[in-house]
């Protein structure tokens, strides 16, 4: 089957997941590129950054949208910065868009998230 | 292989869309359709709800499938409680996603 | 097929934000778009149904 260009939008801070389905598409011979929305960043585990690393390994990229990107990701784990705008125009030559999991919360998480 | 014309792919990302999944299921399978789910992440709990033994008598039993590791990351045991509806060789990969987006014409994320 | 006869089809399963109508109008630009709203009360999944099988793309926000 041809490589499909296959976007995973994750909008809440709980559906960081998406990464690894992204990953998962990109084993699959896609090109993945999973898009993290307004600075819903995942918790840089060793096991987070090895499969950002490896999205890019596989032709993919991750994207920050709406916040720029930690400045002090773990080496080897890129994160590029794009704006709406230009989420959107890239998105007219996806072949497939995944809004992942559930919208943005209203609210901050209170501290039990954390545990 | 080329995609089924006659084949539905839905993609199960959220927890909360059971409703939606079964309406357009049941749609799709009045118009003569087949229907290929997975599920993912924190949608495995849907496997817990009584619609979902529902969802998988409209669907051949190898079309039908939901991610093992989110199923052991939510804590769910994948040997000794396996989803009613679903049989051991359906707790697969993210491959199953890919398969989906293969062997379907029209497809849906929920 | 041409870009610009592409029928795409916006699903939302709840009300759309800014952010989402930003990018919707985008993606639609110079397409045959479509719309169909899953959080409105009982929606009609055999329009939804009739809706998908029509575009050559289904996009389903949150």
């Amino acid at each position: 089957m041809e490589s499909l260009k296959i976007y995973v939008l994750i909008a809440n801070r709980v559906y960081n997941d998406g990464i690894r389905s992204g990953l998962g598409l990109a084993v699959e011979n896609h090109y993945a590129y999973p898009v993290i929305m307004n600075g819903e960043f995942p918790r840089m585990s060793d096991y987070m950054a090895e499969n950002i690393a490896w999205i890019a390994d596989m032709e993919g990229e991750v994207f920050s949208c709406g916040v720029d990107a930690p400045t002090d990701l773990p080496e080897g784990t890129e994160m590029t910065n794009i704006t709406l705008e230009e989420l959107g125009e890239k998105m007219r030559e996806a072949d497939v868009i995944i809004p992942y999991g559930l919208p943005k919360q209203s609210h901050e998480p209170p501290a039990a998230c954390g545990e | 292989m080329a995609a089924d014309p006659n084949k539905l792919g839905i993609f199960v990302t959220s927890n909360q869309n059971m409703r939606h999944i079964l309406g357009l299921t049941r749609a799709a399978k009045r118009a003569g359709k087949e229907v290929m789910v997975f599920f993912t992440f924190k949608s495995v709990h849907l496997t817990k709800s009584p619609e979902f033994l529902e969802l998988t008598q409209m669907c051949k039993v190898e079309d039908v499938a939901i991610c093992a590791d989110s199923y052991i990351c939510e804590g769910f045991d994948n040997v000794t409680d396996i989803p009613p509806g679903l049989t051991d060789k359906q707790m697969r990969t993210q491959a199953f996603h890919g398969a989906i987006l293969e062997e379907c014409a029209k497809y849906i994320v929920m | 097929m041409s870009d610009e006869k592409m029928k795409i089809l916006q699903v939302y399963r709840s009300e759309p934000n800014s952010d989402v109508q930003t990018l919707v109008e985008i993606l639609n630009r110079d397409r045959d778009a479509d719309e169909f709203k899953l959080y409105v009360n009982n929606p009609n999944y055999d329009t939804l149904f009739q809706k998908i099988w029509a575009a050559d793309k289904t996009v389903c926000w949150w």
